[in-house]
């Protein structure tokens, strides 16, 4: 008994191999559909899965999306870095860029005057434009186009510039002018210079009036993150820019519904697509099936030959599926983000079920049609 | 004989014919509808992008934009150098008056609420200029689609109700509905709050009026301090650049392509040339950033719509293989008749493109059904069609069919009729 289910189940085996061995150039032409529709499935929702990822980085370069400013007291580097603990944990954070006003006069005209870190500056304001280049050393300043037109300088020239130092006393120093930053806002009406410059002529170390931060986050992680800051350091109020962070949601959404359709559509194609492929291979096998059944194949065997054969496809072509789906992910993401994708585990069962249900189901219609003719017709050419 | 036989085929083989029809159509409607997507997703998604506000400020020749950045410094931003507000309907006669989406004037002043310090802005909310071409409507409510208000937007024609923000309602303890007492330059007047908003920004300490009512109260009639501009703009180039650097260094050809570009430098540029002493200042931070999102999606659309015809062209191709082949008895026969080779290729390509052409016109109708399912989804308006698809899917079938059909007509020629109508 065993061994003729043994046997049983050597002859089926044998059956699907030969049958996918033999005819080898139909097998290709079907698990080339196959793979198309798998890759397209895997590809196309890897990369779905991804955009709102991707683009939110690529929307930081707004500028920053969550500000903080002292309430009250004073805020110090140390009171940033607590809050920053309370960040959204999710989302990268691009850069946090501190600073410090104070007012100063070049040549009895009032300007604002601001240090900061440049590093910092140009992570979390990437459209800065400016001409000559960003403090390097001591000394060297950055001016904004309003300032440089008023006061008729170009880079390269040096001012003097005198203000009120923490103490009552007047400060003065000669600075060198290594950049000027047009922006179109506020900025241009701006001094700036590093941090520690203007605590060397201000006083006054470690204060911090104003910390813009760009995170990568949706409106709502970074409004809990502005009431949980407020919350729990008491030094800091957190303000959300509600330009940025809901302007990006609605675009981001936008996108993101957009490429879901689009992969809808797409998919849903190719899907009937693979299926009307599948559908001609297997109808040319009429022949086949009805020689099978002459010889007294009942209509289950047949369609358990079938079921295996295409299972078998659908799991190869599948994994192939998977393969070229990230391939093309990865490709997609390089070319326009050039940023690596992640890979997600899930995608594995769902391309490879996906693969071979569509497979399965497209077989069984033209092979049960095909079964339940009587032999006789088949065999004799229609 | 030759129409007589590709009238059987077709008649005859009506089911197999059909399949190829559907693949055809399905792939040609999947192409469409990408096709035209992603023509279009540009100019949609720009118009998306304009909900982050103005990305052209324009103020007056020689004013300085020295305004607080967190409500530091109240003093500086008052300049007492003015637009024309007779003036700010021109920014809708410049070449690129189309791309033109929305403006708004302000009149900044600083002035007192209930006696205490306060920055008082005068602007249009949903204002109906008149203009030459029609009508015209534009504001704040339009240009600052972030801005939540509780209680009710301003209308212009309110004499006696203001809108506060919401920093500066929470410091004071000001609700809809409460009445306060502005003093601006000599004038004094009671309003009553009509809605106060969070902006999430330094607007939230100010008290907004309509343009008219501050004008009246400053004795500044007709004057605004500065525009706001929302367009819709091209990503700079390196020509971009270069005008931006010095337009004097463009040639004369250079300067063309580059006014009749949507630039935001050359928008700026023509509205500086309608606008008396005015300055226009692109908004880096507005329109660089629009710039890189445009040309991310762009790509981004451009890579999918590749797989997708790629995916469409493969299935095509297998579908017209695996249907070739499987007609190895009927072609036998034809050899063994006296077919010769090129007959029996003529009649196997000229039965598949009849199908295919059918297909994909048909194909053609349902992609551009796709195309508008997922603007008015997504956008919420119509995709626009482009011409241009037709004859490009035209020529990628074409091709397609033919290479899809080389492999099996190969084989098809190696039969031997004998060995096919043996049966094998």
């Amino acid at each position: 008994m065993e061994g003729k289910k043994f046997k049983k189940y050597k002859m089926y085996l044998k059956m699907v191999t030969s049958s996918l061995l033999r005819r080898r150039s139909r097998m290709i032409v079907a698990l080339l559909a196959i793979i198309i529709g798998a890759t397209i499935l895997s590809g196309m929702i890897t990369v779905y899965y991804d955009i709102p990822r991707q683009m939110g980085s690529e929307m930081r370069s707004y500028g920053a999306n969550l500000v903080l400013i002292p309430s009250g007291e004073g805020m110090t580097a140390d009171d940033v870095n607590e809050a920053k603990k309370y960040f959204p944990t999710s989302g990268e954070v691009v850069g946090i860029a501190a600073y410090r006003y104070s007012t100063g006069k070049i040549n009895e005209q009032p300007f604002m005057v601001a240090g900061t870190e440049f590093d910092a500056v140009k992570k979390v304001s990437p459209f800065w434009h400016v001409t000559g280049s960003y403090p390097s050393a001591s000394g060297e300043i950055l001016i904004g186009q309003d300032v440089a037109e008023l006061l008729h300088v170009l880079t390269g020239d040096i001012v003097t510039l005198y203000g009120n130092a923490g103490d009552s006393s007047i400060y003065s120093a000669d600075l060198r002018i290594s950049g000027i930053v047009k922006t179109g806002g506020t900025e241009e009406g701006f001094i700036y210079m590093t941090l520690s410059d203007l605590e060397g002529l201000i006083g006054g170390t470690g204060k911090i009036d104003a910390a813009e931060c760009s995170i990568v986050a949706t409106a709502s992680e970074i409004d809990t993150a502005a009431a949980e800051i407020a919350a729990r350091v008491p030094a800091v109020s957190a303000y959300p820019v509600k330009k940025v962070t809901s302007s990006e949601q609605a675009v981001l959404s936008k996108l993101t519904s957009l490429v879901l359709l689009v992969t809808i559509v797409v998919l849903i194609l190719t899907m009937i697509c693979v299926s009307t492929t599948m559908m001609a291979v297997v109808a040319e096998r009429r022949r086949e099936i009805g020689l099978k059944k002459a010889i007294g194949a009942s209509n289950r065997n047949i369609i358990v030959e079938f079921l295996g054969e295409n299972i078998f496809l659908g799991g190869l072509g599948g994994a192939f599926g998977i393969l070229f789906g990230f391939l093309f992910a990865q490709a997609v993401s390089m070319n326009v983000f050039s940023r690596g994708i992640t890979f997600q585990p899930l995608l594995i069962p769902v391309t490879l079920a996906a693969s071979v249900v569509i497979t399965v189901a497209a077989c069984l219609l033209p092979v049960r049609n095909a079964a339940e003719v009587d032999p006789a017709i088949v065999l004799r050419g229609e | 004989m030759f129409f007589r036989m590709i009238k059987g085929v077709l008649i005859r083989q009506r089911k197999k014919m059909l399949m190829i029809a559907v693949t055809v159509a399905l792939g040609v409607s999947l192409a469409t509808a990408v096709l035209n997507v992603m023509l279009d997703v540009g100019d949609k998604v720009n118009q998306e992008l304009k909900a982050y506000g103005a990305n052209i400020n324009v103020i007056p020749r020689g004013a300085f934009l020295l305004n607080d950045l967190y409500g530091i410094d109240m003093e500086n931003g008052i300049s007492d150098k003015y637009l024309d507000e007779s003036q700010i309907g021109n920014i809708k006669t410049i070449f690129w008056s189309f791309n033109i989406v929305d403006f708004t004037p302000y009149l900044e002043l600083s002035g007192k609420a209930n006696n205490e310090k306060v920055k008082i802005v005068g602007t249009w909310f949903n204002y109906e200029l008149k203009l030459e071409t029609g009508e015209f409507r534009t504001g704040m409510k339009n240009l600052k689609t972030w801005w939540q208000v509780s209680g009710a937007w301003l209308e212009d024609s309110d004499a006696d109700a203001v809108m506060v923000g919401s920093i500066y309602a929470s410091r004071n303890g000001i609700k809809t509905g409460d009445k306060i007492t502005l003093n601006v330059a000599d004038a004094v007047r009671e309003f009553t709050v009509k809605g106060v908003f969070d902006s999430g920004s330094s607007e939230d300490e100010y008290v907004y009026l309509p343009l008219s009512v501050v004008q009246e109260m400053a004795g500044l009639a007709g004057k605004v301090s500065r525009i706001e501009v929302s367009a819709l703009t091209t990503p700079d180039n390196e020509l971009a650049l270069k005008a931006a650097q010095d337009i004097k260094s463009l040639s004369i050809k250079e300067y063309e392509t580059w006014y009749c570009t949507a630039y935001v430098s050359s928008i700026s540029y023509q509205i500086e040339e309608v606008i008396t002493d005015a300055v226009a200042k692109p908004i880096r931070q507005i329109a660089e950033s629009e710039g890189a999102i445009l040309d991310k999606t762009q790509l981004l659309m451009l890579l999918i719509t590749v797989l997708s015809l790629a995916g469409a062209a493969v299935g095509i191709t297998n579908l017209v293989t695996a249907s070739v082949m499987e007609r190895s008895q009927e072609i036998g026969l034809l050899k063994a008749v006296g077919a010769k080779d090129s007959a029996v290729i003529l009649l196997i390509f000229t039965e598949i493109l009849i199908t295919s052409t059918v297909g994909g016109i048909i194909g053609y109708f349902v992609g551009l059904g796709f195309a508008q399912i997922i603007g008015q989804t997504v956008f919420s308006s119509a995709i626009a069609i482009k011409a241009m698809v037709i004859p490009i899917i035209a020529v990628s079938v074409f091709v397609i069919t033919l290479i899809g059909s080389i492999p099996s007509i190969k084989m098809l020629l190696s039969l031997k009729p004998a060995e096919v109508l043996h049966g094998r």
